[in-house]
């Protein structure tokens, strides 16, 4: 036990814990009963992780659920599915999806890497999402395709055109001075 | 796609990722990730369910988890050297990232939408159970409001431990924290349980 000298004592436990419940995985696994007996190991603390190891099930959707989600995902899947050219490297604006529970942005989601810090696990700011290949969300293609076609159909207010004129005259004339 | 860091780590690659063979189905047919997808529906869900207290928030997670992790599958590395420990980099560590960051962000609704809070003794009643072993059900009900009452990071340490049968090296992937800091944090949250636990008399 070389390891536990060069140790504190909480951090031992820890370890004999952490040894502990390995074992009750390992014998999960193997449909085994017995686990990892260790005379040091805390009784208390064994016999918690073994009352929840017992009382902490994993809970299941129902099965509609599942079955809609899977019809979900495969049209998603089938989406996937078009050439790889006709979005290849193409930059497409991401609109806010709105959800009972308040702005969702898919795009910060989309990064497991970027951990969420307990005190600002919020600090999420808007990117455009770089597609590339074929393999892109059907969702977000499928939004940003009509985000973009909503852009070009809508009708423009004169004064919003106006305004825009008068930009193009300016951006022009500064640039020949 | 799973980045070789040397020739000699690939066999062991291969080894840290179960699901390896399902990605790369996935990646070459989006029609196989149905087979991840069913593998994982029920982990995912259930974790979502212990963070969000509603079935109806952990389908919502569920849902959005799944699509963002088939849009981005693509982009799944296997980051993980063989010094960082058995399953530390996996699929099933991805999946889970996304699926705390899709939770994080119905938790910060929520905030601004407060719900009721989560009645555990009423999620463990098992409907077909008519005898209705009470005794039981007040245990699993006394052990599920004591881990509610766990800080976050507890919690989720002991949820991904015992529900979703995690390894430390997988719940320090999923948490970001490195192996020791997953020990301690799984050590005080078994330590509050069972102080917690104790003082009730369940």
């Amino acid at each position: 036990m070389t390891l536990e000298a060069d140790r504190g004592e909480p951090e031992v436990e820890a370890l004999r814990v952490d040894r502990y419940l390995e074992s009750i995985l390992v014998a999960r696994e193997r449909g085994a009963v017995a686990v990892l007996h260790d005379p040091r190991l805390d009784a208390e603390l064994r016999a918690t992780a073994e009352r929840l190891s017992s009382h902490l099930v994993r809970v299941h959707p129902s099965f509609r659920f599942e079955e809609r989600l899977a019809r979900r995902l495969a049209d998603a899947g089938d989406a996937l599915r078009l050439p790889a050219a006709a979005g290849a490297g193409l930059r497409i604006p991401q609109p806010p999806v709105a959800t009972r529970t308040g702005a969702f942005d898919p795009v910060d989601l989309l990064d497991p890497v970027r951990l969420i810090d307990d005190d600002d696990p919020f600090g999420i700011r808007a990117r455009p999402l770089l597609i590339g290949g074929a393999l892109t969300s059907a969702a977000i293609s499928l939004a940003g395709a009509a985000l973009v076609a909503w852009r070009l159909s809508r009708p423009v207010h004169p004064m919003v055109r106006a305004i825009r004129a008068a930009h193009g005259r300016a951006g022009h004339q500064g640039g020949l001075a | 796609m799973f980045r070789r860091v040397k020739a000699e780590e690939e066999h062991r690659l291969v080894h840290l990722d179960r699901d390896r063979a399902l990605v790369e189905a996935a990646l070459r047919d989006p029609a196989a990730f149905d087979a991840l997808y069913r593998k994982y529906l029920a982990q995912v869900y259930s974790y979502a369910y212990y963070e969000l207290g509603s079935h109806h928030d952990a389908e919502d997670a569920a849902e959005r988890t799944f699509l963002l992790a088939l849009g981005a599958l693509s982009r799944f590395e296997e980051r993980a050297r063989p010094v960082d420990g058995e399953g530390a980099s996996t699929f099933r560590v991805w999946l889970f990232r996304i699926a705390r960051n899709v939770v994080a962000n119905i938790q910060r609704g929520r905030r601004r939408h407060p719900v009721a809070p989560l009645d555990y003794a009423a999620i463990v009643a098992d409907p077909l159970d008519l005898e209705g072993d009470v005794s039981r059900r007040q245990e699993a009900g006394a052990a599920w409001a004591a881990v509610g009452r766990l800080p976050p990071e507890r919690r989720r340490a002991l949820v991904l431990r015992f529900v979703e049968e995690m390894s430390t090296a997988e719940i320090a992937g999923v948490l970001g924290r490195s192996e020791g800091a997953v020990r301690v944090l799984i050590h005080r949250g078994l330590r509050a349980v069972a102080r917690d636990l104790g003082g009730r008399r369940w």
